[in-house]
């Protein structure tokens, strides 16, 4: 199966076309430009690059959160209007998991991070048992020192990866043994293993539904907290 | 391309609180208009919460999409070109039409239309009139803007003047804001006003000097609330009829000598409402009579067609597809775009 995958979650734009055995091709960017004005002409390029047509397409998956807001927006708007235009499945790929899908060491824990501001990030753990990725806990909110915590309170080698791994922690002198840093190619999002990821989702039957998807958020918006902080109750 | 009468746009807007789509034929039949409101999402907050909003449109803006053709009775193959909101607005909301419109052309390998959203408001004039045709003056009232402007051709626009400060809608909704009416505040005060007394308070009116097409609205404003304040302190009651009556009147007069005095100086014959505040029933009331007593026709869009909506987007796309104003795949959403001249002859 022909996917185009979407990987719009930092500021890294990346997108890739791959069937179940081969990576055609991927274009992965870092720059200061902004997804609105890239992501479409990055997606004609790498269709261009993988020399196939828009239309030989039969899927689009979309990594669907945590990140950047209105980055996982922009990504899920454009996957959302080629599925329906070309009439083909979509599917959303958890972001976190598609950054431990980069590092298959048997053994060893994934420790994926993205950005949650204020000296917090979004964390998930994954480990490799039978070939296959393995959710030791779901996504959470944490400090960066509760992070460091989580890894040291594990019997065996922690991976970090995600955007603010580098940023954030790469240099800290307080670094348990058993954590590393994934390198900086390593260490971002891309859409490669989107792709993948999507493919496997998509052969189980977990397709999206493009009328309602919406990204995976975690945090509500600000003006929810503060209204709930004020008023005591739930927004309805 | 096909006959230009028979040429299919389906437009997408996002810009605020509405998330709306739109299938339009040629360049005045309307075949669809969906909005998905937003307004009582935003109520309790008294006013748009950006991030509230843009989670709302990655959720609405396909069904909205879906809807348009389905009531348009249209495959979506058979649609010529999108067009779409790209400003002015709220980035992350706009983001989303954008972002989704972008999408949908190079998947369907048709042109793309980036629309002003301003532009749109004095366009949804051509929906409501069939027979309306340029030239003529529009005044652009919304929460954002407050412009007059000379629409020369469908493409040939002439600044006139713009607001300085606040938007005349925005002044509206301040007021009812602290006056304890729900968001959004214009209808609010519009019905209040219709109690009250228009003369009982007499607020400022700024820039009232000849020839001078530019819009100030920050210093009534400032006055309804130094008056409210004031009552308190001497701990006497307030008529809000009164005050909301006093402060619709001191803005309407405005527009509308404004207005009026720009149709005398280009010696244009036809006067056109646009904007969100254009459905306020006092000020196209007064607009109605002032162009009555001089012989200047006026035109206002239906209510429907004075809020947010693709089908003004959808009709200004079209008219710019005539003169080849086409966007590429690198749009992005321009949340302070402003209404400028443009001298395209056609
Ligand atoms: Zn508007």
């Amino acid at each position: 199966m022909l996917i185009l995958a979407l990987e719009t979650s930092t500021m890294v734009s990346s997108v890739a076309v791959a069937t179940e055995e081969k990576l055609l091709a991927e274009i992965t960017v870092q720059t200061r430009l902004t997804h609105s004005e890239t992501l479409m002409p990055h997606i004609q390029e790498v269709l261009r690059l993988a020399d196939v047509q828009k239309e030989d397409m039969e899927a689009v998956a979309v990594s669907i959160g945590p990140g950047s807001f209105t980055g996982l927006r922009i990504g899920l708007a454009a996957a959302k209007g080629m599925a329906y235009a070309l009439h083909i499945p979509i599917t959303g790929v958890p972001t976190l998991a598609a950054l431990a899908a980069r590092f298959p060491v048997p053994g060893a824990y994934l420790a994926p991070l993205m950005d949650a501001q204020k000296g917090h990030a979004y964390m998930a753990m994954f480990s490799w048992q039978a070939d296959e990725l393995h959710t030791e806990q779901n996504i959470e909110i944490l400090s960066l020192d509760e992070v460091l915590e989580h890894c040291a309170a594990k019997k065996a080698p922690v991976v970090l990866a995600g955007d603010i791994a580098r940023k954030k922690l790469a240099s800290r002198t307080d670094l348990p043994d058993n954590v590393s840093v994934a390198p900086p190619a390593l260490v971002m999002p891309r859409a490669a293993e989107v792709a993948f990821l999507g493919l496997q989702q998509l052969a189980a039957g977990k397709a999206g539904n493009v009328m309602d998807m919406e990204p995976v958020y975690i945090r509500r918006s600000e003006a929810e907290v503060l209204w709930e902080a004020r008023h005591g109750k739930t927004v309805s | 391309m096909k006959e230009e009468q028979e040429r299919l746009t389906l437009a997408i807007e996002s810009s605020c609180d509405e998330t709306s789509a739109a299938v339009l034929r040629g360049g005045r039949t309307l075949l669809s208009n969906i909005i998905a409101t937003q307004i009582p999402v935003h109520q309790k907050f008294g006013g748009v919460v950006p991030e509230i909003a843009s989670r709302k449109h990655i959720v609405n803006v396909m069904p909205v999409i879906d809807e348009a053709l389905r009531q348009a009775k249209v495959a979506l193959n058979d649609i010529d070109q999108i067009a779409v909101t790209y400003g002015p607005g709220l980035v992350g909301a706009l983001l989303v039409g954008v972002s989704a419109a972008k999408s949908l052309a190079f998947s369907l390998g048709v042109p793309l239309i980036g629309v002003n959203h301003l532009e749109g408001h004095i366009f949804a004039n051509f929906l409501s009139a069939p027979n309306l045709e340029p030239p003529f003056m529009a005044l652009v009232v919304s929460g954002g803007h407050t412009s007059l402007v000379q629409v020369k051709g469908y493409n040939h626009f002439v600044l006139m003047g713009q607001t300085r400060d606040d938007a005349a809608g925005e002044a509206f909704d301040k007021v009812a804001r602290v006056m304890g009416l729900p968001y959004p505040g214009g209808p609010q005060i519009d019905r209040l006003a219709k109690d009250g007394n228009p003369a009982a308070i007499d607020f400022p009116k700024a820039l009232q000097d000849k020839g001078n097409y530019e819009f100030s609205f920050s210093g009534l404003k400032s006055a309804v609330l130094n008056y409210l304040n004031s009552m308190k302190l001497k701990q006497q009651p307030v008529n809000k009829a009164d005050v909301a009556a006093s402060f619709q009147r001191a803005v309407i007069e405005v527009l509308v000598a404004k207005a009026l005095e720009a149709m005398h100086a280009t010696g244009m014959r036809t006067l056109v409402l646009a904007g969100g505040v254009a459905a306020n029933s006092a000020l196209e009331g007064r607009l109605r009579e002032a162009a009555q007593a001089q012989g200047i026709r006026f035109y206002y869009p239906s209510t429907v067609l004075c809020t947010d909506n693709a089908a003004m987007i959808a009709c200004r796309g079209y008219y710019q597809s005539l003169a080849g104003r086409f966007s590429n795949l690198y749009l992005n959403a321009v949340p302070g775009l402003d209404l400028t001249d443009m001298d395209a002859e056609n």
